[in-house]
This record gives C-alpha cells, sequence and structure tokens, in this order.
C-alpha cells in the first residue's frame, strides 16, 4: 500500500513539475501565463490519451497488456465520423452502440486471454491487426464529419469542461477500488495463484479488465473524434504504445497489483505536456519522439529509485 | 503388525523442455501452413507458385527473417525488442547518408550502421539486465529515442545526402543472383544456419534456453544471465540493423517509417514459430516458417486483389487461429 501511495504520489509529482516548466516557459516566451483556452486546450487534447490509459491501466494491473486499444480507437473513431448525424436522439443511440462495440472487442480479448489461456501479447497484436482491418472498412479514407454537439460536450475549445470528464474518471475509480470487482481485480493482479485458492472468480475478473478496456478505448476513440472534428482510420495507432508509456508514467507496475489508474491519467497528461514544453523550450519538433523516449526511460529509473528508497526506509 | 508406509510416487523426471513442447510438430505445422497457402495460391493464379512467385515472396519473407532472427534470441529468454523499428530505419539511413553514393565508402558505411544496431542493442540489455527496466519500457523507450535521433539528425530527410542511393556494392550483393538465387536469400539462409546451429549445439544456445526457462536456476547454475541477456538485446540490434541494410540495398533507398510494419509482424511470425514468449521455448527454425507463412498470406491476399480492410482482418484471424491450434501456453516451472 505505502509503495502503491508513492508511485501514485511521484506520477502526480511529474505532472505538476511538468506543468510548473510549461507555464514558465509559456511566460519566458509570452510575457504572460498560459490562459484559460490554453489549459482548456491541453485538457482536450489530453482526454483521449487519458482514457485509453484507464483502459491500458486496468488490464495492466491483472498482469496483461491489450495492444488493441490502438484498433479499436481507430474503429470507433472511425465510427464516429461517419455515422454521427447531428440529430441528438439518434446520435445518443449510436455513441452508446460505439462504446459497446468497444466493449464487445474487449470481451473478444477477454475471453481468448482468461478462457483459452492465450498470451495477452499474442492475442492483442492479432485482434489490433482485426480492428484496424474494419476501421479501414468503416472509413476508407480519412474525411467523415463529426457533428458540433459532440464537440461541443467531450472537447469544448472555450470552456474547461473537459476537467468534468477527468473528474468523473478520478470519481469512477475510486468507487470501482472499492467495489468486490474492482479489488478483486488488483488482488488478482497482485497474486494470481492465492486470488484462485482464496475463491476469486479469477476468469470472470480478467474478462472484465479487458472489456472495461475496450470501453475505454471507445470513448477515447470518440473523444478523439471530437477534439479533431474528422475521422482518421489510423489515428488512433499512436495509442498502442503512447497509452503502454502513459500507464508506465503513471507509475502502474508491469508486474500487476501495484498501482492508481489516476496514476494512468495523470502519465496521459504529462506525455501530452511534455510535447507542448519542447514546442514552448525552441527545440525542433523533429526531436519530439527522442525526449518522450528519454523521459520514459527516466521515469521509470527514478520510480525504481525511490521504491529502493521507500523500502529501504521501513 | 505391519507397518503401512505410504506409497511415495517417484516422479519421473521431466524431459527436456525443449523435445517436450512438441516444437518440433510445431515448426511443420508452420511450413505446412506456408506451403497449403502457396499450393492455394497457385490453383488460384497460376505462376503464383512457380521458381518466380516463390522467390519473390522468400526475398520479402527474408527482410522480416533478419528481424525475426534477433527477435527469437531475446524472446527465448522471456524478453522483447520493441526498438526493432526506428533501429532497422536509422541503420538504413546510416548506410545510405555514410556512403552517400561514393562506392569507396561501402565498408566504412556497413560497419558504422551494423555498429548502430549493437550500440543500440546495449543500451536495451543495460536498461533490462542491469538497471531493472521491463524490456516492453525500455525498448519503447529506445525505439522513440531513436525515432526522434532519426529524424532530427536527418533533417526530416531533407538533408544533403539524405537523397542518396545505397551504394551499388550493397545493391549487388543483395540482388545479385548466383544460379538464380539472389544475394539477399544466400544470407539470410546463412544467417538461419548460423542461429539454429547456435542455438541447439552449442554452449551458448543451452545458456539461452536455460535463461529462458529459470533465469535464476540459470543464475544458480553458474550462468552470467545478465551479460547473456545484454549480448542477446545486442544481436536483436544487430540483426534489425542488417535488416534495414538489405531493405534499402533492395528498394534503393531509405523512407521514414519504412521500419514500422516489422515490430508487429516479427513477433508474429514468432508465434506462428511456435517459439514461446515466455521464453525457454522453441525450435529457431519456427520462425523462419513464420515468416514465410506471413508473407506468403499477404501475397495471396494482394493477389486476389483483396481490400486492405482485408487483408488486415485475415492476417489478425490467421494468428489467432494458429495460436488455438496450437493451445494455451504452460509457464515454464
Amino acid at each position: 500500500m505505502l509503495t502503491q501511495q508513492a508511485s501514485l504520489l511521484l506520477s502526480l509529482v511529474m505532472l505538476t513539475a511538468t506543468v510548473l516548466t510549461y507555464a514558465g516557459l509559456y511566460l519566458a516566451r509570452q510575457g504572460i501565463f498560459p490562459t484559460t483556452f490554453d489549459w482548456t486546450n491541453v485538457v482536450n487534447h489530453s482526454l483521449p490519451l487519458a482514457l485509453a490509459a484507464v483502459g491500458q491501466g486496468i488490464v495492466v494491473l491483472t498482469r496483461g497488456l491489450d495492444l488493441s486499444i490502438g484498433g479499436m480507437v481507430d474503429l470507433t473513431n472511425g465510427l464516429a465520423a461517419t455515422r454521427l448525424t447531428g440529430d441528438p436522439r439518434l446520435d445518443g443511440l449510436w455513441i452508446l452502440l460505439i462504446l459497446l462495440v468497444g466493449a464487445a472487442g474487449g470481451l473478444v480479448n477477454g475471453l481468448l486471454v482468461a478462457r483459452a489461456r492465450l498470451q495477452p501479447i499474442l492475442v492483442t497484436i492479432a485482434t489490433l491487426a482485426i480492428y484496424q482491418g474494419l476501421a479501414l472498412w468503416v472509413l476508407p479514407t480519412p474525411g467523415g464529419q463529426v457533428p458540433g454537439g459532440l464537440t461541443t460536450v467531450l472537447a469544448n475549445p472555450d470552456a474547461p469542461t473537459g476537467l468534468v470528464w477527468v473528474a468523473a474518471v478520478a470519481a469512477a475509480w475510486f468507487a470501482f477500488r472499492r467495489t468486490r470487482v474492482g479489488a478483486g481485480i488488483v488482488a488478482l493482479g497482485n497474486d494470481p495463484e492465492a486470488a484462485h485458492a482464496s475463491g476469486l472468480p479469477v476468469l470472470r475478473l480478467t474478462v472484465i479488465a479487458y472489456v472495461a478496456s475496450g470501453f475505454f478505448a471507445a470513448a477515447a476513440g470518440l473523444f478523439l473524434a471530437a477534439t479533431t472534428t474528422a475521422g482518421d482510420a489510423v489515428a488512433g495507432n499512436v495509442f498502442v504504445l503512447t497509452s503502454i508509456a502513459a500507464v508506465v508514467l503513471g507509475g502502474i507496475s508491469f508486474f500487476g497489483g501495484r498501482g492508481s489508474l489516476l496514476g494512468a491519467v495523470a502519465g496521459a497528461f504529462t506525455l501530452t505536456l511534455v510535447v507542448n514544453v519542447l514546442f514552448f523550450a525552441g527545440i525542433d519538433p523533429l526531436y519530439q519522439s527522442f525526449y518522450q523516449g528519454l523521459f520514459l526511460i527516466a521515469a521509470v529509473l527514478l520510480g525504481n529509485a525511490a521504491g529502493r528508497l521507500a523500502r529501504r526506509a521501513r | 503388525m505391519t507397518e503401512v508406509r505410504p506409497v511415495v510416487e517417484v516422479p519421473t523426471p521431466p524431459r527436456p523442455s525443449r523435445r517436450g513442447d512438441r516444437s518440433g510438430a510445431k515448426v511443420l505445422i508452420a511450413f505446412g501452413v506456408a506451403a497449403a497457402i502457396i499450393v492455394v495460391g497457385q490453383l488460384r493464379n497460376p505462376g503464383f507458385g512457380s521458381w518466380d512467385g516463390i522467390r519473390a515472396i522468400l526475398v520479402i519473407a527474408s527482410f522480416t527473417g533478419f528481424v525475426v532472427a534477433g527477435q527469437t534470441l531475446v524472446v527465448l529468454v522471456g524478453g522483447i525488442d520493441l526498438s526493432v523499428p526506428w533501429t532497422l530505419n536509422a541503420a538504413a539511413i546510416l548506410l545510405t547518408t555514410t556512403a552517400a553514393g561514393h562506392q569507396s565508402r561501402v565498408l566504412y558505411a556497413v560497419v558504422a550502421a551494423l555498429g548502430a544496431g549493437l550500440a543500440i542493442g546495449l543500451v536495451n540489455g543495460i536498461g533490462t539486465a542491469y538497471l531493472g527496466v521491463p524490456a516492453v519500457v525500455m525498448t519503447l523507450g529506445v525505439n522513440g529515442v531513436m525515432e526522434g535521433l532519426t529524424l532530427g539528425l536527418s533533417q526530416g530527410m531533407t538533408c544533403r545526402s539524405c537523397s542518396a542511393y545505397a551504394p551499388d556494392a550493397v545493391r549487388t550483393a543483395v540482388n545479385g543472383q548466383v544460379l538464380g538465387v539472389p544475394g539477399d536469400l544466400l544470407l539470410w539462409l546463412g544467417v538461419i544456419a548460423l542461429t539454429t546451429v547456435a542455438l541447439s549445439r552449442s554452449t551458448f544456445g543451452r545458456r539461452v534456453y536455460a535463461v529462458g526457462n529459470n533465469p535464476w536456476a540459470a543464475y544458480l547454475a553458474g550462468i552470467g544471465v545478465r551479460r547473456l541477456t545484454v549480448v542477446l538485446y545486442m544481436l536483436s540490434g544487430l540483426f534489425a540493423a542488417l535488416a534495414g541494410i538489405a531493405l534499402v540495398g533492395y528498394s534503393g533507398q531509405p523512407t521514414l517509417g519504412m521500419g514500422d510494419p516489422f515490430l508487429f509482424q516479427s513477433i508474429a511470425a514468432i508465434v506462428i514459430g511456435g517459439v514461446s514468449v515466455l521464453g525457454g521455448r522453441g525450435n529457431p527454425l519456427g520462425p523462419v516458417a513464420g515468416c514465410v507463412t506471413l508473407v506468403a498470406l499477404l501475397s495471396l491476399l494482394r493477389a486476389e486483389s483483396m481490400p486492405e480492410w482485408g487483408r488486415n482482418v485475415l492476417y489478425g484471424a490467421l494468428i489467432l487461429a494458429i495460436l488455438l491450434l496450437y493451445g494455451r501456453e504452460r509457464r515454464p516451472d
């Protein structure tokens, strides 16, 4: 529990440091602090990754990995850009359907991992290709149109409503962690054999984790469509690796059962903000992935060092 | 009064895992699937199964094959190398920009490209083996680092020497034919022979399987687990760089993002070949068959003018089908 809090704390400290660096560089360049518009922009651009990272985080908590998230974001982003019309009632139904598509994709992953006992990384490499294919079927060329109403609700550029969604995810995690299923998923990740021996429905919990991952990937696809106001059947591919990076920055252990989804959200915000920091630091955007990669490795090394210190202090 | 003694069952010693996991059967299955795809292709499009058709498939498969040779080594000890795409890309660009059209610099350029691969692998290995960074995270980070360096140093492929073609010597070595067999395939054959013999007939190979089966036991048996891991990541970097050199020799010029398809393709080929991603199990010839199977399938689907979305779906479905066919993996214990 102590190390769990410590890693969450570390990810929040990293986020704070990145926010302060961003504000400082902005001040140095523009002579003022970032405006509400800038912060809203940051939140809106971080939200798709934050949601994808929450999904990835749940799966990583069970010692799994979900590479198909990228394909599911592609697919749901394509569906949003081609099926939504602007009619609120019909669109509400479609949004529900899109989220269900995500959950169904997750169900397939979950059953293959839990029932057929296949390796998560292999199952989700295969379903990644399948979901990417379906996305290209739905939207062969970039385009489509996203009704303005969706953007207003999910990623309003004029008011910081995006924070409401962040708060909703945080609240959902706090509630979920205290449910039987939430506690079970963490216990399962901590020690699958002990979880099984103490009568936890390991199979069902694993499936639930993958269903949640698919659901959140679909939500990420919807938010991405709302932010970019158009569809692109390959726009989600970056999420395969960035969702893993966000989870790592969020301090969720790859050995399962340790970490908070709040950390994954913080990691997603940090990763997005780093891009802004590099921009205001006047660094050639071509070097962006270089610094993101370094940052990722440094964060893990820092986390390892902090963990060692925490253990020594006890 | 007779003493009742509990019957103690003497456990039969476990057979060496490499033979006990049907890995030989999996190699046959993988080659069988590849052959079946080629037969179907020949029936539907005469010429698909001719020597020219098969040679074209094998040449494309060889690029994945080079990557797979290194990836298999890392996977056998339970690791993974996600830095393959930009190691390959960086090596390809390094080759053409270093040579910059001067034929006299060929050797220097090839050494630079291979050296870059080794150096990247060294970083990966130190991070995973000595600094305790999970392999997925370390190699993912290094892939980002290499992507940024490649894009930045080449100024997005707009630098002066960036438009250079691969040196003639490399292009001849890759495309030139000996008795109808392209040099690239001979090189692949050499790599296959080398890795197969090293893994199945040398102490090096026995150490790799021992570490993959149980790193702790291997350590207690006196194997330098960390040093071996570093060497394997270096070899993975080396083979990814070799793939970059071969690919740029084949196509003439490097492009940004040319390595991206090879990450998941190399892992898929390893899976089809029946090598366990948990480490310690699998025949090194399996992934070779996996490469041929994947490329044959993609070529067949293209010959059938299947749209890209359908190719993706069937590609994923094939991997799932083979996974289900092989059955569930048990953690080696």
